[in-house]
């Protein structure tokens, strides 16, 4: 029963196992088997880009979801990360450090939905299904854009749209940077955990208990963002990593953002250290791309949670 | 006399140009407990977000809320959490966590015991309930000990027994009695109910004027009659007098 267990922390050491064992089978394994050399050069950086941005995107769910006081937010659903996608695009053509196009392609997809979400987010009603449903039109509305530039613009540059689109770890890079940034987010949750905590309660009982809503949500806004732009900047834009872990880790009864906040971003890890291990094993030598094997796994989790009424 | 821990000096409301409230000067001081009475829609739950300092300012008009002589206005949200608590008519709830992480997090100045709050409400056996479990009763007196023991002496309540059973309300209304330590402001509609819990009453009129007094001298039948639009009658029987809408 959710709940009964607050202080979970068999859970917490096995789920911290299991990341260990994902990340030593996915350094061993491989279609050219055991080379220290091409582990090294090959194999580490590419389980390392997919920690980090496993991590930043379970940490982008995370604070999307008290954002927006909806436990099915997650930045690939509700658009943000095609904002980032567009935004790392148009970044490339006019010559801009792409993580900054990614970062505010991000940001700006973010701002919109808050702004569209608006109303709903001021209702006390359950207005779990609107905001849902403006969130995937901004997403298709930025994967269609996002389609247009790749189109118009066959740059050999640029990567293909089964990247920008799905996310694909086999090219990733960046991949110091997507681990240093998910640390500086945990810390950064961590310290307002409690004052996330009521923000999960509602934004009146947040103020009402003396808690700066508005600063918190802008703080929040900015978090997830820029959590989701370095990811796709990353790997693309993989979906439904922000759903799942935070979803599951609440299903198994850990609900204070303290423990969240680290528990998260370890279970991102290893999710997508482990889709990417399936990705590249499953048709070997043959590469999949890992925000398809992702959106398997992710979209009926989300289908079964929307089912059980957005809890 | 207590000094008054809230106070109005000619507080209007409107809604959809209906005047709800009009020019209400009133006070409540510690150790009372006032119940504010009206038809549907008569503005109650306006007057108690207003007072909470929640309600929707462009339907203020005139003269301002104060808490403790300063404007509520003027309040940082972290100081008004240590002075006012607010029972909203029904909590939504999205994410899973227990009652008593719920407690825990809606502590601001340590007042009340967290568990001896839930003993008085009937709800220990809740402590460990996931609150998207609970009935709509049960979530409301859970609601109940969140503004208890977030430690404010200015309680809002509105309407703190909708949803509790004919016990539950007995049970609520003598803990209320223990709050002597507080400001009670509530809004309810059972007249019996009020009879018991009330120090004072507030009557809202459907013209927006307002009446109050002590309890005792607000309650009777041609005020009732004015309040509710149809008659009343005191019945007195062994229980004591019980009013009966006809």
């Amino acid at each position: 029963m959710p709940g009964s267990n607050p202080r979970p922390t068999w859970l917490a050491a096995a789920l911290v196992t299991a990341t260990l064992v994902v990340l030593t089978l996915s350094l061993l394994l491989g279609s050219a088997g055991l080379d220290i050399e091409l582990i090294r050069s090959l194999r580490a950086p590419r389980v390392a880009a997919a920690a980090g941005v496993g991590a930043l995107l379970a940490q982008s769910g995370l604070a999307m979801q008290a954002l927006l006081r909806n436990p099915l937010a997650d930045p690939y659903v509700l658009g943000t990360s095609g904002g980032a996608a567009v935004g790392a695009l148009l970044a490339l053509m006019f010559g801009v450090a792409m993580a900054f196009g990614a970062a505010a392609g991000a940001l700006a997809a973010g701002a919109l939905l808050v702004l569209l979400a608006r109303r709903a987010l001021a209702a006390s009603d359950d207005a779990s299904p609107r905001l849902i449903l403006s969130g995937a039109m901004l997403a298709a509305v930025f994967g269609a854009l996002a389609t247009l530039l790749l189109t118009l613009t066959p740059d050999q540059q640029l990567r293909g749209a089964i990247f920008w689109l799905v996310g694909d770890l086999s090219g990733a890079d960046h991949a110091g940077s997507t681990l240093i940034a998910a640390v500086l987010f945990m810390l950064a949750l961590l310290a307002r955990h409690r004052a996330i905590d009521r923000l999960l309660l509602g934004s009146e009982a947040a103020h009402l208990l003396g808690e700066p809503v508005r600063r918190l949500r802008l703080e929040l806004l900015v978090c997830a963002s820029l959590a989701a732009g370095l990811a796709v900047a990353s790997a693309g834009a993989i979906g439904f990593v922000g759903l799942v872990v935070p979803q599951a880790l609440r299903l198994a009864g850990v609900q204070r953002t303290c423990e969240l906040a680290w528990l998260a971003p370890v279970g991102g890890a290893g999710l997508l250290m482990a889709a990417d291990l399936v990705s590249r094993s499953v048709a070997s030598p043959v590469e999949l791309p890992v925000g398809a094997v992702m959106a398997l796994i992710g979209a009926p989790v989300f289908i079964f949670f929307l089912a059980r009424g957005g809890r | 006399m207590n000094p008054p821990l809230i106070e109005t000096r000619a507080l209007t409301l409107v809604a959809a140009g209906r005047v709800l409230v009009r020019s209400l000067d009133w006070r409540a001081a510690i150790g009372e407990r006032w119940c504010v009475i009206g038809r549907n829609a008569a503005g109650k739950s306006s007057l108690l977000r207003a007072l909470a300092g929640v309600g929707d300012a462009a339907l203020q008009r005139g003269g301002p809320v104060s808490w403790l002589g300063r404007v509520v206005a003027d309040w940082p949200a972290a100081d008004a959490a240590a002075v006012r608590a607010f029972l909203p008519q029904q909590a939504s709830d999205r994410f899973p966590a227990t009652v008593q992480r719920l407690l825990e997090l809606s502590v601001v100045q340590p007042r009340h015991e967290a568990a001896a709050t839930l003993a008085a409400l009937d709800a220990v056996a809740l402590g460990g309930r996931n609150v998207l479990e609970l009935s709509g009763g049960e979530r409301q007196r859970v609601a109940l000990a969140q503004c208890a023991v977030q430690g404010a002496p200015l309680l809002l309540l509105d309407e703190p027994v909708a949803f509790q059973d004919p016990a539950h309300q007995l049970q609520v209304a003598r803990w209320l009695e223990t709050l002597r330590d507080h400001a009670l402001v509530i809004s309810a509609h059972d007249v019996n109910w009020i009879a018991r819990a009330a120090t004072h009453v507030l009557a809202l009129l459907p013209d927006g004027h307002c009446e109050q007094g002590s309890a005792a001298e607000m309650l009777d039948a041609d005020r009732l009659q004015r309040v509710y639009g149809c008659d009343w009658r005191a019945v007195e029987g062994d229980a004591g007098r019980v009013w009966v809408a006809q």
